[in-house]
């Protein structure tokens, strides 16, 4: 199990489409995604439970991964959000 | 905030019989062009068009959330629909998607945005209510399912 703590900086925070990328990301690795932002938690692979974060620009999100893609899974979620979910903003 | 806050009984329309994302799409903007009647079904269609492109809002489990920004505008306006059959959305699980919850949201305003979807989201991850959704028969019966007049 691994995790790591990322701040959420693209303009829009985790809209529909930024959520969308993640949970598409995410089943991609044979890993259980959590993310958690204060008392909230999601699996990376429901947009539907990520949308309920809420998670706005300046937030930090945590994510938790487990499984044999752990390690990967957090590295490429981390990347993703880093990048602002590919949006130019 | 609300699902049932959002939507009026003019914006909840169910058993609509449509085969395409497309045709579905411009219903939705038909819908919306009069409930705002200063923008024009063209611009909303647009709009919708142009979210769709950048990705599907096809979200899974027959649910899409298509949505569009526009200026001009003071408030959300958001529809509900469900079709008969589920249409091809190109969603993220690659499913047909039956159940619509359409909005149009004004430009800017970011944290209301992620407001609006969060509410959108707590009342769609009830599966016995996205159930009921698809049960209703018309389009009274699915307002008052929106409404929670309908008790599980």
């Amino acid at each position: 199990m691994c995790e790591d703590t990322f701040l959420i900086q693209n303009k829009l925070g985790l809209h529909a489409r930024a959520a969308t990328e993640l949970a598409q990301l995410a089943v991609q690795f044979d890993a259980e995604v959590t993310l958690y932002q204060g008392d909230k938690s999601a699996s990376a692979d429901s947009v539907l439970a990520l949308l309920l974060l809420e998670s706005s620009q300046g937030k930090e999100v945590k994510v938790v991964c487990s499984g044999p893609d752990a390690q990967p899974a957090l590295d490429a979620i981390g990347m993703l959000i880093h990048n602002k979910f590919n949006e130019s903003e | 905030m609300k699902l049932s806050e959002l939507v009026n009984k003019d914006c909840s329309k169910a058993a609509v019989l449509f085969s395409s994302k497309k045709r579905i799409l411009e219903y939705i903007s038909e819908l919306a062009h009069s409930q705002i009647p200063d923008t024009s079904q063209h611009t909303i269609l647009d709009a919708l068009m142009a979210r769709e492109k950048l990705g599907s809002t096809g979200i899974g489990k027959g649910i899409a959330i298509p949505h569009g920004r526009l200026e001009g505008i003071d408030k959300i306006l958001a529809m509900v629909l469900v079709s008969e059959q589920g249409i091809p959305f190109e969603a993220i699980d690659k499913q047909p998607v039956d159940i619509f919850v359409a909005f149009i949201v004004p430009e800017g305003d970011n944290q209301q945005h992620l407001k609006t979807l969060a509410a959108i989201a707590d009342t769609l991850k009830n599966k016995s209510f996205c159930k009921m959704l698809r049960q209703a028969k018309n389009d009274d019966e699915l307002y008052a399912v929106i409404q929670g007049e309908f008790d599980e």
